[in-house]
């Protein structure tokens, strides 16, 4: 059966058991991905899926369940299921189910239907093309992608909310391969866009001469030295230390941020936003996965901390509003908290003058298993890195095998100069993050 | 989960166009998670998972197409999709469906869907209160107990028709240790293929008293010198080296693309004589154990390197048509959204000649490795990195204090020849190794090993 056919059985279950306050909501995706080696595509997948959370206040305590599956059966079983698991709770948190009466800001048009298979293969085979002809030293092993995917989101609640959200996303992967002398060389660079609006000769070049200029890269050397990280690299490290900016993680003692607000806890030059609307972005959202009402805001501004995110139970237990930042990671999960475009507010300076500033020191342009080598809860980081030598202000030569250690509690202090290059990365879940060039004071290099 | 009748008729129309080949995957999963925190459940979710995906080839290029609406309406469109994705012709074919029954290597006594929420609960408040109760400094413990009932169905046009129903539970606890506006984290998370019995093996409370263990012991440490050093790395989750530095780089995924630094050493020796190296999906009701792949065909133990010489890939079924190789009953997917390709199962060193006691009284100065957390890999370069989560300095030949923030950086191709000294000690931990086609469950695995030198990064 359909959402709505759905929704009103479920309506029907809910009222027969008694339920008062109740919430469902729905996720449905359709997305294509193409990708290509050699000169030819070898994948193509499609997917049509969604499913739906049912949560319920029953006996004062929330209890969920979900399904994909959407008929008569499912219908009754996710009620009487997320009545049992109610049941079994036990947290004494307050728990909401959210009213009318927010008034909800329009996104932009972000409803964009997906592209035509035909689009996205020229798009590819171009892109391999343009590939093996930027650089002699492309081998096979080099592949591009075209993605693109398209979000429906629905929440309707038993307070007489009945809200939709369409977000999509398309864009272009190159992963150059170079090989020099046995030994082989990779990058992958993205833009996001429609096939048709990507500039392929510049993502290609740009995915080329990366992986071009860590050939002969050499191990860095051991010590502390300042350090530029490249937009991308400070991108990564906001979404890798993101839950420290969660009031839930704060309220359960996760994140030293708790009871900071209105504290210097950043460089002065730093501010750091959160906004849903984010001009170009097509994954906005005028409400969160709660039904409440979203906004732009600082969350750090000239280095004092603001706000933390909040959600509905998160801001009752601190005695104050939602700053409209419910998240769920998938349909069926419960509700967290999680920022929209989520970016480092760009400086003046351009990345030179950041070298210049730095003197001697490190430009960090990749940083990998962030999932392992860093850690939220104390926000000790120690991570394999790689990058380019600063010397006299300028950049010399190429280095890699070697890991950047610190905290990002300290690194937030430590930033002392910021860029003006803003640049965001691919779209996780709900979030994208972003972030220009930035110049930390001096972290520790493990190389030779 | 389908029909026959209907399996044949979404074939049929997979290959309607022309392609030489096509399988349909069913999927019916169901997922419950306990989560609990301050001694209290928060909140428990359940999701019933349920779909299907097409996959077909011609030559070397695959289409795959998947769907959450399986009415027949919904298969016969999702075929199509994949069938115009991979030719405009127009064929049929031959398609006798030949039902086969691999049996169930993993016994199940305790099906947790059949127990109720409250009773998980119970066995989860016991890891979480030994963790809360192993110290004055523990400041916070959450802990989820996750299950999950996972029946596929996999049928394809050379006439294959088979079902499994693999069940897994998994219990995690992580404490966190505080002092002075610092804190410092501890995880512990073992899980069986096997149903609520495997608390019969290994105790809730143990769960919850490692966890806490490693973040007080953690709250007491400084930060780890860094520098090339060399390294003793136990066993369990210390295998985590083996699945980063190699074992992903053994994937057809990356060799058949001329992606891994191994493409072309079938026969070299790739490693130290004192390594052996097994991916075994047998091991009975192991974390990373399947009875079938997510291809049809029966799992295997497969011997990647012998006495440090490379003898086996893991391959799929595409892959192997690329490399003119046979399947090694590798090919997984996290559910129905994913195309198969070459994962690892129960990946692990084996044991080796030297004795625990001689490998760390041959380290003059180095770094003792006793818990690993996760890691990455770069396949083309085979540069990988993992994160120490628990470390001692070693000073002639003895442990001596714990250091902490420490991680560990290399090649692949290097570390494999510098693992010069193999321990008896073999031992198992459970992990989700994410790549192509998702996040899997798997278990890496070694005795006590020694790297004589590797990057360690620190500060």
């Amino acid at each position: 059966m359909n959402y709505d056919a759905f929704k009103a059985a479920v309506a029907e279950a809910a009222a027969k058991m008694g339920i008062g306050e109740y919430e469902l909501y729905y996720m449905s995706e359709e997305s294509i991905s193409v990708s290509a080696h050699q000169h030819e595509v070898n994948r193509f997948s499609s997917s049509v899926n969604g499913g739906a959370c049912f949560r319920c206040i029953a006996d004062g305590k929330m209890g969920y369940a979900s399904t994909e599956l959407l008929d008569e059966e499912q219908a009754s079983a996710i009620v009487s299921r997320a009545v049992d698991n109610a049941r079994t709770v036990e947290s004494e948190d307050a728990v909401f189910i959210h009213g009318a009466g927010d008034s909800y800001r329009e996104t932009a048009a972000q409803d964009i239907p997906l592209p035509a298979a035909g689009e996205m293969i020229s798009f590819i085979l171009d892109c391999q093309d343009k590939a093996y002809a930027a650089d002699p030293r492309v081998c096979d092993g080099t592949s591009s992608q075209f993605v693109a995917e398209r979000v429906t989101t629905r929440l309707t609640n038993s307070k007489g909310l009945d809200l939709k959200n369409i977000s999509s996303f398309q864009g272009g992967i190159v992963g150059a391969v170079l090989e020099q002398d046995g030994q082989k060389y990779n990058y992958y660079d993205y833009r996001a866009g429609s096939a048709g609006g990507i500039d392929r000769a510049e993502l290609v070049q740009s995915a080329v001469s990366k992986a071009a200029a860590t050939i002969g890269a050499e191990v860095a050397k051991s010590g502390k030295v300042p350090v530029v990280f490249d937009p991308e690299v400070m991108a990564d490290f906001l979404a890798i230390f993101c839950p420290v900016f969660s009031a839930d993680q704060a309220q359960k003692g996760l994140s030293l941020l708790k009871g900071m607000e209105g504290e210097e806890i950043a460089a002065p030059v730093l501010t750091l936003m959160d906004d849903p609307f984010y001009p170009g972005c097509t994954v906005q959202a005028g409400f969160d996965a709660e039904g409440v009402a979203t906004s732009t805001k600082a969350v750090i501004e000239d280095g004092v901390l603001k706000t933390l995110l909040h959600n509905l139970k998160t801001a009752a237990k601190d005695g104050r509003r939602s700053t409209g930042n419910a998240c769920k990671a998938s349909y069926a999960a419960s509700v967290s908290v999680a920022p929209y475009s989520f970016y480092v507010k760009p400086g003046a300076l351009s990345r030179e003058e950041l070298f210049a500033k730095a003197g001697d020191g490190i430009y960090l342009t990749e940083v990998s298993g962030g999932h392992a080598g860093a850690n939220a809860i104390t926000g000790d980081f120690s991570l394999q890195s790689s990058g380019f030598l600063i010397e006299g202000g300028k950049i010399t030569k190429a280095l890699r095998g070697f890991t950047v250690a610190g905290n990002f509690y300290e690194l937030l202090k430590a930033v002392s100069a910021i860029g003006s290059d803003l640049k965001f990365g691919l779209p996780s879940g709900s979030t994208v993050f972003g972030a220009p060039s930035v110049l930390v004071r001096e972290l520790s290099i493990a190389g030779k | 989960m389908l029909s026959r009748e209907l399996i044949g008729d979404v074939l049929q129309k997979a290959v309607s166009t022309g392609a030489d080949f096509a399988e349909v995957f069913a999927e019916h999963t169901k997922s419950n998670a306990v989560n609990m925190i301050d001694g209290k459940v928060e909140t428990i979710t359940d999701n019933y998972l349920s779909g299907v995906g097409v996959r077909v080839y011609k030559g070397l290029r695959s289409a795959y197409a998947s769907t959450s609406d399986t009415s027949r309406a919904g298969l016969m469109r999702c075929a199509d999709n994949a069938a115009q994705a991979i030719a405009s012709g127009s064929a049929q074919m031959d398609i006798v469906l030949t039902e086969r029954r691999f049996g169930d290597i993993h016994p199940v006594r305790i099906v947790p869907a059949s127990v109720p929420a409250s009773r998980k609960a119970e066995l989860l408040r016991l890891g979480c209160q030994a963790a809360r109760e192993y110290h004055e400094s523990i400041s916070q413990v959450q802990g989820t107990l996750l299950d999950v009932d996972h029946s596929v169905l996999i049928a394809n046009t050379e006439g294959l028709l088979t079902e499994d129903r693999q069940i897994r539970t998994r219990m995690m606890v992580s404490a966190v240790a505080s002092r002075a506006g610092e804190n410092q984290s501890g995880i512990c998370s073992p899980g069986r293929r096997m149903g609520l019995e495997m608390f019969e093996e290994i105790d809730p409370a143990s769960v919850g008293r490692e966890a806490a263990r490693q973040a007080v012991t953690m709250l007491s440490a400084g930060y780890c010198p860094a520098g090339k050093m060399t390294v003793a790395i136990e066993n369990g989750f210390g295998g985590v080296i083996f699945h980063e530095a190699c074992g992903h780089s053994l994937e057809a995924t990356s060799v058949a693309m001329g992606k891994s630094q191994f493409a072309g050493k079938l026969g070299q020796q790739i490693a130290n004589p004192k390594v052996t190296a097994i991916d075994d999906g047998t091991i009975p009701n192991a974390w990373g154990s399947i009875n079938i792949d997510d291809e049809g065909n029966p799992s295997q133990r497969n011997v990647l390197i012998e006495n440090g010489v490379l003898k086996s890939y893991l391959i799929d079924r595409l892959n192997g048509k690329r490399m003119g190789m046979a399947p090694t009953g590798s090919a997984r997917r996290q559910s129905y959204l994913y195309e198969p390709t070459s994962r690892m199962t129960n990946t692990y060193i084996a044991n080796g000649p030297d004795k625990n006691e001689e490998i760390i009284a041959s380290i003059e100065n180095g770094l003792y490795c006793r818990h690993m957390g996760g890691g990455s890999v770069n396949p083309v370069t085979g540069e990988f990195n993992f994160a120490v989560t628990e470390g001692y300095l070693i000073r002639d030949g003895k442990i001596c204090e714990p250091v902490r923030g420490a991680s560990l950086i290399g090649k692949g191709s290097e570390i494999l020849m510098d693992i010069d000294m193999v321990g008896q000690n073999l031992d198992h931990g459970q992990g989700m190794c994410g790549s192509l086609s998702g996040s899997i469950p798997t278990n890496v695995g070694q005795p006590l090993i020694r790297v004589s030198s590797i990057t360690v990064g620190g500060r």
